[in-house]
């Protein structure tokens, strides 16, 4: 019932893009980021869009699987659009009737905010789908870890958000199963109105907050017995080293963000 | 009431990587009245088969007939099937919500849409049955229970609906040898009293004692299904599937290995004490 979430789900299969260091995937997501904000020009998409496309394919994730992180953002997405067509000024117009006044600058804006949009989520979940969470955890650990100076606590954070990573399969199992056995009581989750569907929803939170109490305090107790006590002298079991491949990354991550702010000057 | 599966497969997240496949074309019927329990390794999709019985899975392909309608078809009522069919999951005392005992057991028949009156009537019913007192336990916080007492009133939630069928899943597990005796005796009067039993168990002694019938699942298919002494006739063939045989039934084997001319699938004490009582006498008639 609910395994639709993509955005946030490892894809396990081996590929040059999964085997990058963790630390190094993030620092290209966040140049991506700032890539994809910076075209004033429509044509820049095009290289951006080819990068995406090449990582798409090197990385063997199903490119349908990338493109089903934007499905549950598609009402955001129009809604911004549409929005933005209407609202923003512009001085070539297009349409004027009453109120309503669309100008060329509106829309070609509203597009670019779209493909922003689309391009964001798809770097996003390309680095998810890529990285195991722990992989990830453990490399903004590593990013992070120079905060340590300034009383940052980054290994804890980093603890925090692996466990929470870690439990959230089991708690969507255990939803899974409270939902079904309440079902088996004749529970109905899915009609009514709004207030009806709320309320139908205390017979699966109660048992949920229950369990994960419960697991939480296991958790804590079980850690405690094998003497965890915070980030201070933790050695590695495994060590993150860059290899060549990082490297190449890193390099053609900032050559596709050179092309894009020559680009701008020259467009 | 008959329960029939026909050709039934299920394939849990098709189309993902995380595919697999736990059902693979299950023919069978369960008549009134049986008392039928599912055996199998780990993983071998006893679970899966029990919550196709009431809907609460769709078969990938074929279809799960009740009384020889499909309980997918358009029309069919869920509501009525999930009162027929009362499903008692592994861990049953996880799925308790209510502030009190008496709420919680009345949340099945509140859904059924009963009038208060008869809810409360059947409450008291579920909770004598499952050996609660009604007024020392009403008023409780299921939460404040021990695991045992929990699981009690987890399963008079499912009785409270009065189903035909009930569909246990593993229902002794984690319990101590005095609950789990108790909760046995519980489900073989509900048997005697007409309800029809489908239960997962991990104990062939329990499947030994219990059980009219056996349907043995290996990787998703029926591997055996028959009467308890034709399931452990094949005690061997049990082992090699990483299954464990009734204390008894190791116990005769060893004896026929040790030169006793037993008969095969003994698997009852009575029925060994009867054999080696005959053996005895025979033995005693020869030397005389
Ligand atoms: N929600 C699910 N998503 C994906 N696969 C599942 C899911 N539930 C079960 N499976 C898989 O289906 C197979 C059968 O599982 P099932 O729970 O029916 O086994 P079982 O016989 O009840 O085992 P156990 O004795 O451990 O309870 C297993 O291989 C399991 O990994
Ligand atoms: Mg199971």
């Amino acid at each position: 019932m609910l395994n639709d979430i993509t955005l946030g789900q490892y894809y396990p299969v081996k590929s040059m893009v999964h085997s990058l260091d963790p630390r190094v995937k993030i620092v290209l997501l966040i140049l991506a980021l700032v890539t994809v904000f910076l075209p004033e020009n429509m044509l820049l998409y095009i290289p951006i869009a080819a990068f995406i496309l090449l990582t798409a394919r090197l990385s063997n994730v199903p490119f349908k699987l990338l493109l089903k992180g934007i499905k549950p953002l598609r009402f955001i997405l129009i809604f911004t659009v549409v929005l933005n067509v209407f609202f923003l000024p512009g001085e070539t117009v297009w349409l004027e009737w009453e109120f309503i006044r669309i100008t060329k600058e509106a829309v070609l804006t509203a597009i670019m905010f779209g493909i922003r949009l689309v391009l964001l989520v798809m770097f996003s979940s390309l680095l998810t789908l890529t990285t195991a969470p722990v992989a990830l955890t453990d490399g903004l650990e590593r990013l992070l870890s120079p905060l340590a100076k300034i009383r940052f606590p980054a290994h804890e954070m980093a603890m925090m958000m692996t466990i929470a990573l870690r439990f959230i399969p089991t708690l969507l199992e255990e939803a899974d199963k409270i939902m079904k056995a309440q079902s088996a009581r004749g529970a109905d989750f899915e009609s009514g109105n709004l207030m009806a569907r709320a309320k139908a929803m205390v017979p699966l939170l109660v048992p949920l907050f229950v369990s994960a109490f419960r697991r939480a305090g296991d958790l804590a107790m079980a850690m405690e017995a094998r003497c965890y006590h915070g980030g201070k002298g933790r050695t590695r079991l495994h060590v993150l080293k860059m290899k060549r491949n990082d490297y190449l990354a890193l390099l053609f991550m900032a050559l596709l963000l050179a092309a894009v702010i020559v680009g701008n000057r020259f467009l | 009431m008959q329960i029939t599966f026909r050709q039934v497969s299920h394939t849990y997240q098709p189309g993902s990587p995380f595919q697999s496949t736990a059902l693979s074309n299950i023919d069978f019927t369960v008549e009134s009245g049986e008392f039928l329990a599912l055996i199998g390794h780990t993983g071998s999709g006893k679970s899966t088969l029990a919550q196709h019985i009431n809907g609460l899975l769709k078969p990938t392909s074929g279809q799960v007939l009740i009384d020889g309608s499909d309980i997918h078809a358009d029309g069919y009522s869920k509501k009525t099937l999930r009162q027929k069919v009362g499903m008692v999951f592994q861990y049953a005392e996880h799925q308790l919500f209510e502030e009190t005992v008496e709420k919680d057991i009345a949340f099945g028949p509140k859904n059924l849409g009963l009038e208060e009156a008869e809810i409360a009537v059947r409450v008291q019913e579920a909770m004598e049955k499952v050996g609660l007192e009604y007024d020392e336990f009403k008023e409780k916080s299921p939460f404040e229970l021990s695991g045992g007492q929990m699981r009690r009133v987890a399963i008079a939630g499912v009785l409270a609906m009065r189903p035909e069928v009930l569909i246990l899943d593993e229902p002794a597990a984690g319990l101590d040898p005095m609950s789990r005796e108790e909760m046995l005796q519980l489900i073989k009067a509900l048997h005697e009293k007409g309800t029809t039993i489908v239960m997962i168990s991990h104990s062939m002694d329990d499947v030994a004692r219990f059980a009219t019938r056996a349907i043995v699942l290996k990787k998703g298919a029926i591997a055996m299904d028959g009467t308890p002494a034709e399931i452990f006739r094949h005690a061997d063939e049990l082992e090699d599937m990483g299954l464990d045989v009734p204390v008894i039934c190791k116990l005769a084997r060893d004896m026929q290995k040790a030169g006793l001319p037993l008969e095969d699938g003994i698997y009852e004490e009575d029925k060994l004490y009867e054999a080696l009582l005959h053996l005895w006498k025979g033995g005693a008639a020869d030397a005389q």
